[in-house]
């Protein structure tokens, strides 16, 4: 605070030098200047200079702090090998670790050239947080709810200049364990562009970081306490480039990469020859579990991740 | 003769305030006070009378004054350098006459009403404080004939207690002591007309749940007052009397005097709370309630007990300063919050019981009579082991004690009896 | 090697000194020569699989109750209530007994289609549950699964919206339960038998019962014709519950009741020398007990208590039964009589017992000292048949250092009660007339209760009510190495040794008295001829 009484009050410096000067009330202002959710300018992201340091971080702080968290098993890379340019990556979508462990487990030549699509509402509300999401993680803004005309143009335009996209068409993270239904912005974007989509299913991330009770405990009265991240290992299963057949809309389309996004999750479980005839069969396997009530979703997902914590032998002292 | 006189010496007040800090009292030998040999007063002019002390109490102000902790309000209000002590019982050495107008008889054993108002400064007209019979309140204590001077115990011209060479006193302060009261009974007079003040001032009703801040001789005896004057009739009998106490000794007191309920000081915000079955504010300590008492007394007069009852009054309730308040830090927002209404207790004077007037003294020395609260009274010390003395009384409840005189009589150089 | 029977020491001069609890550490005593030490029997063999067993039972139910599968249809209202974190003590090592059924009772449920399914801790007037004792008691993927939707719910007392009235036995006695338990068309009651006084219809009638109904078995009156309240026939309180189990059951309840009863494998093995016999301690044992007493010795209190309450007990489920609520009670009981059961002949003038740091009441808590009264007077005095291990008039001895401390968030009300209602008077009868009500009514302690972890405003009179017998039939109560001025205001005599102790008792009872020791826990129970 300035001293605003005393004899030298007159002839201090003007404390606007270094705080924000005060809008005269005679002047009328402007909208606000900074831009924030959808349409935030993140063009600034993808300058060769932010690239670099982009590339610098992903590579000696996100990656190995997400191993660290979760020792990832990759499988599939091979599917990609004959792969180029543009190609759009649909993961299912259980922690917030799924990003940062996708794009760490991209070859070099995607990982370095992606953008990852974010829910504009949650990681492009304040102006910090749009900068550091788009810095760590090329992070474009979209909307969560629906296919947006201005994201879903961005979004092309970039598979346009040769980005790859990274895209969770759930439009958000798993509370209970199951799937939620897909979203159609990955295959409109792939259908739109003409670029494959990539189906990746990401084992195990929900033991690491779950999402979080909105309002923990309100109606079992009991309080959520307790550590966040959990050490524990995780799967991420790359699966076969897909592209809309002759035909086929968007829906349609959407349908399929959810459908091989299950197979790879059944393949996981079991192995890619079983998963292959499961789905094939009568009863094909799902990520959106059965529609009961939320206790027997749950019981059908079988032990709790958390099961596997030590049993205590009442060591002494422990 | 022994006198102790209190002077004015900042180097001394200095080393007190340092010295107390270590614990109230220790600093008695290094403050301003000092053991002279001194005479009497002269006698200021009409209507005074000397009084030879016999018991002369240690009050909780005598102690912040020699602690250097007292305000600084009352600089103009005192006059150095001079005698402490203003509970006294003594005899008077002529034949007087008592504030009632009754005679007493030379050597007749008296207390003195220590305020030093217009009557006894020869100012007339009286202030309209003085002229309702409000002594305790006189708006020109800083005044008159003799010099400044709040009470008798602080004035230069008067002498105070502490002193085997006597003081003076004007005919308005006497009081004559009734035979079936002991000496010790007698001492603790004025201490009961300050509480018997208090309570009359809480203006009690019988629905009221009372707490009570502090149970050294203040808070024991605004307890007795309160019970006294409910069951006389004089005043309610409130639902409930819970007393805070620190030690034992003061808990067990307590009861004895009338409290419903002594406990531990930390446990009075508890024991407010469920008597009103209230809720408490914050998780798991309870030390801020949501309602509270009707009333509370605070007869320690620190920050931290008139902080502790705001945070016990209910809304609209009222605190009551019993003890001697500082300068200190309170926050009050509390007081803001809940319309809560801060009530000062000062001294004595008149008061109105049951539609009747009667001065407070009258009314304490009939209360010391009947409860012979003389039996608070845990020590006396001669005067010229007053730095034992100061220290006992600061360190009273924690050696299991009410109230510290010095008796007079005892005195080395005094006059035997 | 088949376990061996509890057993009566006579204590002679070769006897070694003998192990008594104190708090949070133990120490050992010399007892005078001829002391009777009253051994718990060794713990019996644990089922080899508990989870087959647990289906076994479910499915071969006693009583007149079907099997719970046919009980089980799709769109059907099922809830499942469960002890709270009062059982067992200490809390046994993972998985929980509890886990295990809940477990095997859900699988039936998913199997047979049941979507509404709740699950209720049965508190009565305990505390609510944490979130890791909701886990440790009911393990994670049962936790995950009902917590997040709202469907694991503790029982609220206070709960106007969920409490439903059924009516009123013959005897007066209100009998008011959780709505939701009480309307469902099954109620699973899932208990834990670790004393004969659990289980049977105390398990729904106590467990889920409101203060209108449980103030007509927790007062001074029931209490003192509870001799003891271990021995059911014997039990006003039992009388009590049973009476309005039956209300229940005529009124349509249908509750299908699973106990499970535990061996007293209550220590693990670096303590094993607190379930052994003295004589043979080895080795190891003894330089345990003299490098942990050292230690504990030196360690603060907070820590000391973190120590103890981190123990889990390696109890291993003896005995699973299922089906109607009696038939089950009656098995569970004969096998807690069988493994806990020691015959001891006659009563003695003076009963010596060290206390541990745990009773029901104060699991990952702090144990204040009404309820070291109450697990002295209450639970181990009540732990007979037939006449009680100290004649009357007798002197009970009790070791245990009795702090006055006190948890400020799980036992605000008990703090109040030390304070306002002890320090006035410390007569069940009189308490209960005068303050009862004020406590149990009180907005505060509903509300800590209600929101917080915090024991009902009335609980620490229940646990006075708890002494009462003993408080009637003993002479004089001794507390040994306790705070005096804690165990004045509870009304006892503070001793500094037990020898100062065994003195001091000579006063009431005469010199040479006879004495006997209840070597516990491991909890045993005399059978008193």
């Amino acid at each position: 605070m300035s001293r605003r009484a005393g004899p030298r009050a007159g002839i201090e410096k003007p404390s606007f030098l270094w705080t924000q000067p005060t809008w005269p009330g005679g002047v009328s202002r402007p909208g606000p200047e900074r831009r924030v959710g959808l349409e935030y300018d993140h063009d600034w992201s993808r300058r060769y200079p932010v690239r670099l340091v982009r590339a610098v971080l992903v590579d000696n702080v996100t990656r190995p702090l997400t191993r660290a968290v979760a020792p990832a098993t990759v499988r599939g890379l091979d599917r990609l090998r004959h792969l180029e340019g543009p190609v759009i990556f649909a993961a299912n979508h259980a922690s917030h670790i799924d990003t940062a462990l996708l794009l760490t487990t991209l070859p070099t030549r995607f990982r370095h050239r992606s953008v990852v699509a974010a829910a504009s509402d949650t990681f492009f509300d304040r102006t910090w947080k749009a900068a550091l999401w788009s810095l760590t993680l090329a992070a474009i803004p979209i909307d969560r709810t629906r296919v947006n005309r201005r994201s879903a143009d961005t979004a092309a335009g970039l598979l346009e200049e040769g980005w790859n996209l990274v895209i969770f068409p759930e439009g958000g993270r798993t509370a209970d364990g199951w799937a939620q239904p897909f979203r159609g912005g990955a295959a409109y974007l792939s259908e739109r562009t003409g670029h494959p989509i990539v189906p990746v299913y990401l084992h195990g991330t929900r033991r690491v970081l779950p999402k979080r009770d909105e309002n923990p405990g309100a109606a079992s009265g009991v309080e959520n306490e307790g550590r966040r991240f959990r050490r524990s290992p995780v799967a991420v299963l790359f699966g076969d480039p897909m592209t809309a057949r002759d035909g086929e809309d968007a829906r349609r389309f959407g349908v399929r990469v959810e459908q091989a996004i299950t197979l790879l999750g059944d393949e996981v479980a079991t192995d890619w020859w079983r998963a292959r005839r499961r789905a094939a069969g009568d009863d094909p396997p799902t990520l959106r579990g059965p529609a009961v009530s939320s206790w027997r979703r749950t019981w059908a997902l079988g032990p709790s991740p958390a099961d596997d914590r030590p049993v205590a032998h009442g060591r002494w002292p422990r | 003769m022994n006198t102790l006189v209190f002077e004015r010496n900042l180097a001394r007040f200095a080393a007190a305030r340092v010295v107390s800090s270590f614990g109230s009292g220790r600093g008695a030998g290094v403050s301003p006070l000092r053991l002279v040999d001194g005479e009497a007063p002269e006698l200021p002019g009409e209507g005074w009378h000397r009084v030879q002390p016999i018991l002369s109490g240690i009050c909780g102000s005598d102690l912040s004054t020699l602690d250097g902790r007292s305000s600084r309000y009352f600089e103009a209000l005192v006059s150095f350098p001079f005698v402490p002590g203003h509970e006294i019982v003594g005899c008077v050495q002529d034949n007087a006459t008592s504030a009632s107008g009754e005679p007493i008889p030379a050597e007749g054993r008296v207390v003195i009403e220590p305020v030093l108002s217009c009557r006894a400064r020869r100012i007339s007209p009286l202030c309209p404080a003085c002229a309702e019979g409000l002594t305790g309140d006189c708006e020109r204590v800083a005044f008159g004939h003799i010099r400044p001077g709040l009470q008798t115990g602080f004035c230069a011209d008067t002498g105070g207690g502490w002193s085997a060479a006597g003081l003076v006193a004007h005919e308005s302060q006497l009081y004559a002591v009734p035979d079936e009261l002991t000496d010790q009974d007698a001492v603790t007079v004025e201490p009961l007309a300050c509480a018997l003040h208090a309570a009359l001032a809480a203006g009690l009703r019988e629905t009221d749940v009372v707490a009570v801040i502090g149970a050294g001789t203040l808070g024991l005896l605004t307890v007795a007052a309160i019970s006294y004057l409910g069951s006389t009739g004089r005043a309610a009998v409130p639902e409930a009397l819970l007393v805070g106490a620190r030690y034992a000794h003061q808990r067990k007191w307590a009861e004895e005097l009338g409290a419903t309920l002594a406990l531990d000081s930390t446990q009075l915000a508890r024991a407010v709370r469920r008597r009103r079955h209230t809720m408490a504010v914050g998780s798991e300590s309870v030390d801020r309630l949501s309602g509270g008492a009707d009333v509370v007394f605070d007869c320690v007069g620190s920050a931290d007990s008139i902080e502790q009852a705001l945070a016990m009054v209910r809304a609209r309730g009222r605190v009551v300063l019993v003890g001697m308040p500082g300068a200190i830090r309170v926050d009050l927002a509390p007081l803001w919050h809940r319309e809560v209404t801060l009530l000062g207790a000062y001294a004595y004077g008149t008061e109105r019981v049951a539609d009747a007037r009667v001065r407070t003294f009258d009314l304490a020395i009939e209360l010391a009579g009947a409860l012979h609260t003389g039996r608070l009274v845990s020590a006396t010390y001669p005067l010229d082991r007053f730095e034992e003395a100061v220290g006992h009384a600061g360190a009273a409840g924690r050696r299991g004690s009410v109230k510290v005189a010095f008796d007079l009589t005892q005195s080395t150089k005094g006059r035997p009896r | 090697m088949s376990p061996r029977p509890g057993f009566v020491l006579e204590v002679d001069g070769s006897t070694p000194p003998t192990l008594f609890w104190n708090g949070e550490g133990y120490v050992l005593e010399k007892l005078p020569e001829g002391t009777r030490v009253v051994y718990a029997p060794e713990p019996h063999k644990a089922l080899e699989d508990p989870v087959t067993a647990i289906r076994h039972a479910l499915e071969h139910p006693l009583g007149d109750s079907p099997p719970l599968s046919a009980l089980l249809f799709s769109g059907m209202r099922l809830t499942i209530c469960f002890d709270d974190v009062s059982l067992p003590l200490p809390p046994m090592q993972s998985p929980d007994v509890r886990q295990l059924v809940i477990e095997a009772v859900l699988d039936a449920a998913a199997a047979a289609g049941v979507d509404d399914v709740v699950l209720v801790a049965a508190l009565a007037l305990h505390r609510r549950m944490t979130e890791p004792e909701l886990r440790h008691a009911l393990g994670d993927r049962i936790y995950e699964a009902f917590a997040p939707g709202g469907l694991l719910t503790q029982h609220d007392a206070e709960d106007p919206d969920n409490l439903i009235h059924l009516g009123v036995t013959d005897r007066g006695e209100d009998v008011e339960l959780n709505k939701r338990a009480a309307t469902s068309d099954l109620l699973v009651y899932v208990n834990i038998t670790l004393v004969t006084m659990d289980g049977g219809h105390k398990s729904v009638a106590t467990g889920l019962a409101s203060y209108r109904s449980l103030r007509h078995h927790h007062n001074p009156q029931t209490m003192t014709h509870s001799k003891s309240f271990m021995d059911a026939p014997a039990s006003e309180l039992h009388s009590s519950n049973w009476r309005m189990g039956q209300l229940i059951k005529d009124s349509g309840v249908k509750v299908f009741q699973i106990e499970t009863t535990l061996n007293t494998d209550t220590f693990p093995s670096q303590f094993a020398f607190l379930q052994k016999r003295e004589w043979e301690w080895s080795l190891r044992d003894r330089s345990t007990f003299a490098a942990s007493s050292a230690a504990l010795a030196r360690t603060p209190n907070r820590l000391a208590r973190q120590i103890f309450h981190n123990i889990k007990a390696p109890h291993a489920m003896t005995s699973v039964q299922a089906g109607e609520v009696e038939a089950v009670h009656a098995r569970s009981t004969a096998n807690v009589w069988a493994q806990q059961g020691v015959a001891v002949e006659g009563q003695s003038d003076v009963l010596t017992m060290g206390l541990p740091y745990i009773c029901p009441y104060n699991v990952n808590s702090i144990m204040n000292p009404i309820l070291v009264a109450c697990l002295g007077l209450g639970y181990f005095f009540n732990l007979y048949r037939g006449k009680p291990l100290v004649r009357e008039g007798g002197v009970l001895i009790l070791r245990h250092p009795t702090p006055p401390a006190f948890h400020p968030g799980h036992h605000p009300s008990y703090i109040d009660f030390y304070e306002q209602v002890l320090s006035q008077t410390t007569d069940p009868m009189e308490m209960s007339k005068h303050f009862e009500e004020s406590f149990a009514t009180d907005p505060w302690y509903i509300h800590l209760y209600r929101t917080g972890h915090a024991y009902h405003g009335v609980h620490p009179f229940y646990m006075w009510y708890w002494c009462a017998h003993a408080l009637e039939h003993l002479g004089r109560v001794i507390v040994v190495g306790g705070d005096p001025k804690a165990v004045r205001r509870l009304g006892f005599a503070p001793a500094s040794t037990l020898n100062d102790a065994l003195e001091m008792a000579t006063d009431v009872v005469g010199p040479s008295p006879s004495i006997t020791h209840l070597h516990a826990p491991p909890i045993l129970m005399a059978d008193v001829q």
